[in-house]
C-alpha cells in the first residue's frame, strides 16, 4: 500500500503528544526571551524612591571625579612643566606643543563636563518628587549638583571658551545645541554657585566626607577662583579671606603630608578614589600616577626642574624626584611624585586646597597694591614660604609682587591643573611659552573642541576654535 | 457535509482495494547489500517503476513485495547516499537481491541542509560542500582554517601566526558595523559558540573556541549562503551558516584508524630591520636635525652601538608540531558507532608559546525498533594554551623584538635577564621581549562540549518526529603570572611592583531543544513533497570571574593564594534567548521543476519589546534542464540546473540589554552609587538582510567537469549601530537600527577532471568577487574605528558609499626634495595641514579571492598542490608608524627602509627625514598603506598507499604515508613580513591593520596513517 492520507486514532494520539511537546517548550517563553538584567537599573527605577537619592549623588560625583584628571592635564601639560617621554599621541602632542582637534585629553575634559552636567541636571529634574525625602537633604543634594555644575562650566569656559550651555536631560536638545558665550556659561557659573553655598554643610563629622564631598568653603573657594579669573580682586580677596577665617582648614607643618597624602588637613575638596580596590584608575590613559610615574609618559622639563631646585621653592621640590637608572638619552631620569599608586594611599586629585587661598589672596592684595603689612601679599607668601621652609620673601614692587606670585604657585601648585590656566589671565602665556617651545602657538590659549562632537552636532559645526 | 465527503473518500479507498485485490499478485523477495562489504542496508526504497507500489528494506535489508503476475516491471532501488539502480524482472524471477554503491557523482551525495538533508542534485540554494579529505594532510587547528580558499564566497583570513588564534570568517562580505560578522557555526545540529571565551586580548590576539574541535573528526562541511539554505536559521542567519557533520559509523565491520603527524613550524619571513651601527647613525642625524647635540643625549657612534642585539632571532625558534589520532567506527543494522580520540601539540615559533590540545568524540545510532531510532553525539576537547603577549602591547614578545634597541641585549655578564628595572638595560617603553617571553605564565585552559541526544519516531510512513536536546559548554580559565622581572610585574608598581597575578573563569553554555515533523509526500510519483515543521528554543548563559594579586613575597610563590593585596576582582551572569518557529516546504515535479520555501519566525531576549518576533521567510526555484527531453541529444550535459532564490535572514548578535535605558554601578571613595549607562531604545531590533540569488549548477560528461556559478545582490538594513551622539548629552552613543549594507558579487566554482587513466590529474578552482557598500548611514559623518591617527581622526572610517575596512588618513603625496618633508594633500586647501584634511586612503576589501588546487594520483601515490590567494584589498602597515617614525622618538629601532631617508637637498624618496621630536612627517598616512594582494602556495602534500600486499601480510587495512608543507611560498607586493595578518582580530570595521602582528608560519610535515 501506498502512504495513507489518513490517520487513524492512535496516530492521532501520537500527534497530539508531539503537539503537546511543541506546546510545553512555550510555556518557557517569557523566562526565556525576558531574563532580568543582573547589573544594571532600569531608567525608570532610578531616583524614584529615597534610597536612590544617595546612589544618584555618588554617581554624580563619580561623574565629576571624571574631569580630575584633564585638568591636571590641561592646567599642567599644556604649559611649560613637561617633556614628552612615552608612546601616547596624546601626549606626545601636549608635549610638543601640536595639539589637535583630536586630542584624546581635549575629549576626556569636554566628555567629563558633560557627564556631570547630565546627572546634575537629571537631580535638579527629579529630586522635588522623590518621596520620603526630607527637604534638608533635597536641598543640599540639589546644592551639591549645582555646585558641581557650576564648576565643571567655569572649566570648560576657561578651557575650551564659550561652551554649549546644557540645561536639561533631553537627549534631542542636547545633541543638537550651540556654543553659547563665554559671559553666558560664566554668569550660569556665579548663578550655581551662589545658589549652592548657603545649602552645604560648612564641615562633617567625617574628616574624610567633609574633604571629599561639597561643603560651603569648597563653594567659596570655587568663587574666590572665579574672581581671581574675572580679575575682580576684592571679592576674590574676600572669600579667600573667608575660607582662612574659618579655620576649617589648617596648614599642615610638613609638606610632604600635602603632596604625599590624601584628605590631609589642608584640602577643601579633593575627588576621591578609594585604594587599594579596582576604584582605582589603574593604568588607564588617564591615570596620573601611571602617566606620571609609571609610563612616564611625561616628564618635568629641564626648566622647570631648575626652578623646583631653586632655594625659594624650598621643600617644594619634592614635587619632583631623581632616579639615576632613569636617566639616558633625553630622559633626564626626573619624574613628578605628585599622584601616587593605590598603595600608597595617595591617588586622590585635590581641587582646592588653603594654599591657593593664599596665593589668590595674595595677589588680590597685591593687584590692589598691598605689597608688604599684616594684610599686604608679602605676608602671605611668607606663610607659604615657611612651612616650605625656603627664605622669607621681601617684595618692594607691584610687578615684582606678582612675579614672585607667579613663581610661588609652580613652586606650591604645579601639577594641580594651575599654570596653563594662569599664564593665561595674566596675559603672560606668549611670553613664557613661546620661550618654552618653538612650536608654541597663541592657538594653544585654547583647547580645541574635540573633532568627534563637531562631527556629531550640527551646531558646532565650522564654530571649531580657531586655528585648529 | 464532511461525512459526506468521507464516506466518498472511503468509498475510493475500498475501491482501490478491491482493485488491488482483483488483479492477480505475486511476489518478489530480495536482499539489498552494501557493494563494499557485503553489509545489508536497510532503509533502501524499493518501487515499482510507474507506479506507486513499493516498499522499504528492512534492518536486515531485506524486502518484500507484491507485484502483478502478468509481465515484466523495473524495480528502482534508491537511498540517499547510494547510487540508485534500476533492475527489469521478467515474469520467472521472484527474488532480486541488490548490492548498492555509494554515490559516486557528486549529484547524488548527501547535503545537509539544516534540519533536513537531501541530494545534491536536488539542491536549489547556494551551498557549498567540503569534504574533510581535502585537509587530510593540511595541519589545520581548527574548522575554521580548514575552510580557507576551499568554498567560494568564503573569505577567511588568519589573524596572526599564533596557534590556536583568531581566525576572520566571512561569508558573502561584511553585512555588520557592530553586530557580529562571523557565521553562525552548527556542529551535528548544536549551534556552537565561535571566537573568544576569554575575555584576554593578548595586545589584538584572542583565543579561538572552534580551535577546540579536532577537524579530523569532522565529515563535512555545508556552508550555506543564500537566502533559500539559511532563512531556516532566521534571525542568526544572516553572515552565512556553516554546518559540521562529524563522522558517524557505518553498517560494516569495525575499522580502527590511527594517525601520525609529526614536523616543524618557522616564522614565513622575519622583518628586516636595521643594527646598531646603522641605528646610531640614523639617531645622531634625527637628533641633529632638531638642532640638539647627540653626543649630549649619550648616542655616540662606537660606544652606543657596542652591543648589535638581533631581538627577533632571540625571541623565536623552530617549533615542533605533533598530533596523534586514533579512531574506530563500524557498527551493524541496529547500532553503529564512531569513536575517536586524539592529541595535537603545537609549539609556536615565539619561546614559551605553545597550543595542547586533547579531544575525543563518540557518535552514537541506535535504531530500538522499526520506527524508533536514537543517536547521540559526545565531541570533547580540552586545551592548553601557553601564550604570549603581542601586537598592541609594549610588553609583547615578537612586537617588542621588533621595536627594541639593538643596543641591549637580553643576557647581563652573569647570564641573567635583564628586568625592567635593572641599570644597563633600557627604560620604558622598552622591555626585554626575552624576560617577556619566557618568564610570564599565561595559560589558557580550555574546555569545549558539544553534546546531544536525539530521537526519531516515524508516527506513520513517511511521516518523521525529531526531537533533539543539546549543549554546546565552553569554559576558558585564564591562569596568569608576571614576575618582578617582567614589566607589568615589576616595572610599573601602580599596578604590580612585586609580582602581578589574575586568575579569570568564563563559562558559556548554550541549552538546546528543537522538535521537528518531516513529512514526505510522492503523488503518482510526479510530484514530490518535503514537509517539516519545527520549533526550537536556545537559552544561552554567560558567567565568569576574575581576580587579580600584587606584592608577592617572592618569583617563587605564583598564585593569588600568596598575593600581598588582593584588590580588583569581580563575578558576571548573563544570559539571553531565542524562541523559534520554523517551517520548510519542498517540492518537485518529475525531478525536473524544484520549489521550495522556508520561514522561520524568531522572538529573541535581545531586543526591544515592541520589536521581539520576526519574520524570515524566503521562496526558491530551480529547473533541472538536463531532466527535459529536449536535451536528451545533449548527452555531454549529465546535469544542468537554473536556480533562483528570494528571502531574508537576520543578525541579533549584539549584546544583551541593549534596548533598555540603563544606570549601572558607580564608585566614589570606596562608597557605590548609580550612574548613566545606556540610553534606552524600545524599538531596537535585528538587522535583516535582503537576499537574492542566481545560479547554474552543470555537470559534463558524466561528472568529468563540473561548473557551479552564482551571483547574489543582498541588501542588510536596520543596521545594529551604537550612533554616536555628541558628549554634551551626557552618553556617547545611543543604539539603533540606522543605515544599510550591501553586498554583491559573483562566485564560481570549476572542477576538472583532466586526466583520468593510470594517472588521474583533477583541479579545482574557486573565485570571488564581492562588492561590499555602506549603502546608507543615518549618520552622515564620519565614523572613526580602529586606532586613532597621528594627526588626523583615525586609521579607519565608516563612510556611506564606502565599503566596510575603508582606511582613512592624510594623502601623502611624496618627499619634498627641498626640504625632505612630507607633503601631504590639503583637501581643504586652507594652507595647512589638520585633522580636516584626511580623506579615504583605501580599503581592507579584496576585489577577488579564491583557491586553486591540483590533485594528480599515479598508483598509490597522490600530489596536491593548493593555491590560494587575495587580490586588490589593502593592508595598513601600522608597524611603520613605529619603524619609519621619521624621528617623532628614538625609542624604537628602525626598518631598513629607513636607509632610503632624505638625507640632503635634491634627494628623491618616499621616506621624509629624520628629525626628532617631529611629529609632522610621521602623521598617519597613504605612506603607511600598501597592496595587500597575495598568493600563496598554501600547502603542499605528497602521499603514498602501500601496496596492498605489504600491507596484508602485516594484517592491515591500508596504509598511508604523506609528507606535507603548508605556507611554504608567498607571492607579494607588500613590505611587511606577511600580507595575512590582522591584528584586531575579528574587526570588521578595521580589518587588514598589521601592527607588530606575528606572521603566519610555515610547517613542514610527515604522517602516516594505518587502517586496521
Amino acid at each position: 500500500m501506498n502512504s495513507s492520507l489518513f490517520f487513524n486514532r492512535s496516530t492521532l494520539l501520537r500527534l497530539l503528544s508531539v503537539t503537546l511537546a511543541f506546546m510545553a517548550t512555550l510555556s518557557s517563553c517569557r523566562e526565556i526571551l525576558e531574563p532580568p538584567p543582573v547589573d544594571l537599573l532600569v531608567d525608570e527605577l532610578v531616583l524614584n524612591e529615597a534610597s536612590d537619592v544617595e546612589a544618584v549623588r555618588l554617581g554624580l560625583y563619580n561623574a565629576f571625579r571624571g574631569i580630575g584628571a584633564p585638568l591636571v592635564i590641561a592646567g599642567s601639560f599644556t604649559a611649560d612643566f613637561i617633556q614628552h617621554n612615552g608612546t601616547f599621541t596624546v601626549y606626545n602632542e601636549l608635549g610638543n606643543k601640536q595639539i589637535t582637534a583630536t586630542n584624546a585629553a581635549a575629549e576626556r575634559y569636554w566628555g567629563s563636563i558633560y557627564s556631570t552636567i547630565y546627572i546634575a541636571n537629571f537631580i535638579e529634574e527629579r529630586i522635588a518628587t522623590v518621596p520620603g525625602v526630607t527637604e534638608a537633604t533635597k536641598k543640599q543634594v540639589l546644592a551639591e549638583a549645582r555646585f558641581l555644575r557650576g564648576f565643571v562650566n567655569f572649566l570648560g569656559a576657561h578651557t575650551f571658551g564659550g561652551i554649549p550651555r546644557v540645561t536639561t536631560t533631553t537627549i534631542a536638545t542636547n545633541r543638537n545645541i550651540p556654543r553659547a558665550t563665554r559671559e553666558d556659561i560664566l554668569n550660569s557659573v556665579l548663578a550655581d554657585y551662589n545658589a549652592a553655598l548657603p545649602d552645604l554643610p560648612n564641615t562633617n563629622a567625617n574628616k574624610t566626607l567633609a574633604k571629599t564631598f561639597a561643603t560651603k568653603n569648597a563653594v567659596r573657594a570655587a568663587l574666590a577662583r572665579y574672581y581671581l579669573y574675572q580679575k575682580d580682586w576684592v571679592q576674590a580677596e574676600k572669600l579667600a579671606s573667608e575660607i582662612i577665617a574659618t579655620g576649617l582648614q589648617t596648614m599642615p607643618t610638613d609638606i610632604a603630608t600635602v603632596f604625599f597624602q590624601e584628605v590631609d588637613d589642608e584640602t577643601i575638596f579633593e575627588v576621591a578614589y578609594a585604594n587599594n580596590s579596582s576604584d582605582d584608575p589603574g593604568t588607564s590613559t588617564f591615570s596620573l600616577n601611571d602617566v606620571l610615574r609609571g609610563r612616564r609618559e611625561v616628564i618635568p622639563a629641564n626648566t622647570f626642574i631648575l626652578t623646583m631646585l631653586e632655594p625659594n621653592a624650598g621643600e617644594r621640590r619634592q614635587t619632583i624626584s631623581f632616579d639615576p637608572t632613569r636617566q639616558r638619552g633625553r630622559d633626564n631620569g626626573w619624574s613628578v611624585v605628585k599622584y601616587g599608586s593605590p598603595d600608597e594611599a595617595n591617588n586622590n586629585i585635590t581641587i582646592f586646597r588653603l594654599a591657593e587661598q593664599y596665593l589668590i589672596r595674595a595677589e588680590a592684595r597685591a593687584q590692589q597694591g598691598r605689597i608688604v603689612g599684616t594684610n599686604g601679599a608679602q605676608a602671605d607668601i611668607n606663610v607659604l614660604r615657611q612651612r616650605a621652609k625656603a627664605p622669607n620673601a621681601s617684595l618692594t614692587t607691584q610687578a615684582d609682587a606678582l612675579l614672585t606670585i607667579e613663581k610661588e604657585r609652580v613652586y606650591e601648585l604645579s601639577f594641580e591643573g594651575h599654570r596653563w590656566y594662569d599664564l593665561k589671565r595674566t596675559n603672560r602665556i606668549q611670553t613664557v611659552m613661546a620661550a618654552f617651545s618653538p612650536n608654541w602657538n597663541e592657538k594653544f590659549t585654547l583647547w580645541p573642541i574635540p573633532q568627534s562632537e563637531i562631527q556629531r552636532n550640527d551646531a558646532l559645526k565650522g564654530s571649531q576654535n580657531p586655528g585648529y | 457535509m464532511m461525512k459526506y465527503y468521507g464516506r466518498i473518500w472511503l468509498l475510493c479507498l475500498l475501491l482501490t482495494g478491491i482493485s488491488f485485490g482483483v488483479l492477480a499478485q505475486r511476489v518478489i523477495t530480495g536482499k539489498v547489500t552494501s557493494v563494499a562489504d557485503g553489509s545489508p542496508l536497510p532503509g533502501v526504497s524499493v518501487l515499482v517503476k510507474g507506479t506507486t507500489n513499493g516498499t522499504s528494506a528492512d534492518a536486515e535489508g531485506q524486502y518484500r513485495l507484491s507485484i502483478p503476475t502478468s509481465g515484466t516491471v523495473t524495480l528502482a532501488f534508491s537511498f540517499i547516499g547510494l547510487e540508485p539502480q534500476e533492475i527489469t524482472v521478467g515474469t520467472n524471477r521472484s527474488v532480486v537481491n541488490v548490492e548498492m554503491a555509494e554515490s559516486a557523482t557528486e549529484l547524488n551525495q548527501v547535503v545537509v541542509t539544516g534540519y533536513n538533508q537531501t541530494q545534491r542534485k536536488d539542491v536549489i540554494g547556494s551551498i557549498a560542500s567540503i569534504k574533510s579529505d581535502v585537509y587530510k594532510d593540511v595541519p589545520v587547528v581548527g574548522v575554521d582554517q580548514a575552510l580557507q580558499g576551499r568554498a567560494a564566497g568564503v573569505q577567511v583570513s588568519q589573524s596572526s601566526g599564533t596557534p590556536g588564534g583568531g581566525i576572520s570568517i566571512r561569508i558573502r562580505g561584511n553585512t555588520s558595523i557592530s553586530a557580529s560578522n562571523s557565521p553562525l557555526f552548527i556542529v551535528d545540529g548544536v549551534p556552537v559558540q565561535v571566537g573568544a571565551v576569554s575575555g584576554r586580548d593578548f595586545g589584538g590576539q584572542r583565543d579561538n573556541t572552534l580551535a577546540i574541535i579536532n577537524p579530523n573528526d569532522i565529515e563535512s562541511l555545508e556552508v550555506l549562503k543564500d537566502a533559500s539554505a539559511k532563512a531556516i536559521y532566521g534571525s542568526r542567519g544572516a553572515n552565512g551558516v556553516v554546518i559540521i557533520t562529524t563522522k558517524r559509523g557505518r553498517n560494516n565491520k569495525t575499522t580502527i584508524t590511527a594517525d601520525v603527524q609529526r614536523g616543524v613550524t618557522q616564522i614565513i619571513k622575519r622583518p628586516q630591520l636595521l643594527n646598531s651601527s646603522q641605528l646610531v647613525e640614523l639617531q645622531r642625524e634625527a637628533i641633529t636635525n632638531a638642532g640638539q647635540d647627540p653626543d649630549k643625549q649619550g648616542i655616540i657612534a662606537g660606544v652606543t652601538d657596542g652591543v648589535d642585539t638581533d631581538w627577533v632571532d632571540a625571541v623565536l625558534r623552530q617549533g615542533i608540531l605533533q598530533q596523534y589520532q586514533i579512531s574506530a567506527a563500524g557498527g551493524n543494522d541496529r547500532t553503529r558507532f564512531y569513536l575517536s580520540g586524539s592529541v595535537r601539540d603545537e609549539e609556536g615559533v615565539q619561546l614559551n608559546n605553545r597550543f595542547t590540545r586533547y579531544s575525543g568524540a563518540l557518535n552514537l545510532d541506535h535504531k530500538a525498533t522499526s520506527k524508533l531510532s536514537f543517536g547521540a553525539n559526545i565531541n570533547m576537547a580540552i586545551s592548553k594554551n601557553n601564550r604570549v603577549k603581542g601586537d598592541n602591547f609594549l610588553d609583547g614578545v615578537y612586537s617588542g623584538a621588533i621595536k627594541s634597541l639593538p643596543f641591549y641585549a637580553p643576557f647581563n655578564e652573569q647570564g641573567q635577564l635583564y628586568g625592567p628595572n635593572s641599570i644597563g638595560y633600557a627604560g620604558f617603553p622598552n622591555f626585554n621581549p626575552v624576560a617577556q617571553a619566557v618568564l610570564p605564565r599565561f595559560v589558557t585552559h580550555g574546555l569545549k562540549m558539544i553534546v546531544g541526544v536525539n530521537a526519531d519516531y516515524e508516527i506513520i510512513k513517511n511521516l518523521r518526529f525529531r526531537t533533539k536536546f543539546s549543549m554546546d559548554y565552553n569554559n576558558a580559565e585564564e591562569d596568569q603570572y608576571e614576575s618582578s622581572g617582567t614589566a607589568i610585574g615589576g616595572f610599573l608598581q601602580g599596578v604590580g611592583g612585586k609580582g602581578y597575578g589574575v586568575y579569570i573563569t568564563s563559562t558559556s553554555y548554550t541549552l538546546i531543544n528543537s522538535n521537528v515533523l518531516t513529512y514526505y509526500l510522492s503523488l503518482n510519483e510526479n510530484h514530490h513533497f518535503n514537509v517539516l515543521l519545527g520549533n526550537e528554543i536556545i537559552h544561552s548563559q554567560g558567567r565568569s570571574s576574575d581576580v587579580t594579586g600584587r606584592l608577592f613575597p617572592s618569583d617563587d610563590f605564583t598564585y593569588i593564594n600568596s598575593a600581598g593585596i588582593v584588590d580588583a576582582g569581580g563575578s558576571f551572569f548573563g544570559q539571553n534567548g531565542l524562541l523559534s518557529f520554523f517551517g520548510e516546504v519542498k517540492y518537485d515535479y518529475k525531478d525536473r521543476y524544484l520549489l521550495g520555501f522556508t520561514s522561520r519566525y524568531d522572538g529573541s531576549s535581545r531586543f526591544g519589546q515592541n520589536r521581539r518576533f520576526g519574520l524570515f521567510p524566503s521562496a526558491s526555484a530551480g529547473w533541472r534542464i538536463s531532466q527535459e527531453k529536449f536535451m536528451e541529444n545533449a548527452r555531454f550535459i549529465s546535469d544542468l540546473k537554473l536556480r533562483g532564490s528570494f528571502g531574508f535572514t537576520g543578525n541579533e548578535r549584539i549584546g544583551n540589554f541593549q534596548y533598555l535605558g540603563t544606570w549601572a554601578s558607580a564608585t566614589y571613595n570606596g562608597a557605590t552609587g548609580v550612574g548613566p549607562n545606556n540610553l534606552s531604545n524600545p524599538n531596537l531590533q535585528w538587522e535583516r538582510t535582503r537576499e537574492a540569488n542566481v545560479g547554474f549548477d552543470a555537470s559534463f560528461w558524466n561528472g568529468r567537469f563540473s561548473v557551479t556559478a552564482d551571483a547574489y545582490s543582498n541588501l542588510t538594513d536596520n543596521l545594529l549601530f551604537a550612533e554616536p551622539i555628541p558628549l554634551t548629552t551626557g552618553f556617547g552613543s545611543i543604539q539603533g537600527n540606522i543605515g544599510q549594507i550591501s553586498n554583491r558579487g559573483v562566485e564560481l566554482t570549476l572542477s576538472s577532471v583532466n586526466v583520468d587513466r593510470e594517472v588521474r590529474w583533477s583541479t579545482d578552482l574557486n573565485l570571488t568577487h564581492n562588492v561590499n557598500n555602506v549603502a546608507m548611514l543615518a549618520n552622515q559623518d564620519t565614523l572613526f574605528r580602529g586606532y586613532s591617527g597621528n594627526g588626523v581622526g583615525g586609521t579607519n572610517a565608516v563612510l556611506q558609499g564606502q565599503p566596510l575596512g575603508t582606511f582613512w588618513g592624510l594623502k601623502f603625496m611624496g618627499v619634498d626634495p627641498a626640504t625632505g618633508d612630507a607633503i601631504y594633500e590639503d583637501v581643504n586647501g586652507d594652507g595647512r595641514i589638520s585633522p580636516e584634511d584626511g580623506q579615504v586612503i583605501g580599503n581592507a576589501q579584496p576585489k577577488l579571492f579564491g583557491g586553486f588546487t591540483n590533485s594528480v594520483s599515479y598508483k598509490g601515490f597522490d600530489l596536491s598542490v593548493f593555491f590560494q590567494f587575495m587580490y586588490g584589498n589593502k593592508i595598513l602597515n601600522f608597524t611603520n608608524t613605529s619603524l619609519l617614525n621619521t624621528g617623532s622618538d628614538i625609542q624604537d629601532n628602525q626598518s631598513i627602509a629607513a636607509l632610503r631617508r632624505w638625507q640632503q637637498e635634491g634627494d628623491v624618496t618616499d621616506i621624509p627625514r629624520y628629525v626628532l621630536g617631529n611629529t609632522y612627517n610621521s602623521f598617519h598616512s597613504s605612506r603607511f598603506l600598501e597592496d595587500g594582494s597575495y598568493l600563496r602556495l598554501k600547502n603542499i602534500s605528497l602521499g603514498y598507499n602501500l601496496p596492498a600486499r605489504w600491507v596484508t601480510r602485516a594484517k592491515m587495512g591500508s596504509v598511508r604515508v604523506f609528507a606535507s608543507a603548508t605556507n611554504l611560498w608567498t607571492l607579494t607586493a607588500y613590505s611587511g613580513p606577511d600580507p595575512e595578518v590582522s591584528t584586531l582580530d575579528g574587526s570588521t570595521t578595521a580589518q587588514g591593520i598589521d601592527f607588530f602582528t606575528l606572521p603566519q608560519v610555515k610547517t613542514i610535515m610527515g604522517g602516516v596513517t594505518v587502517k586496521f
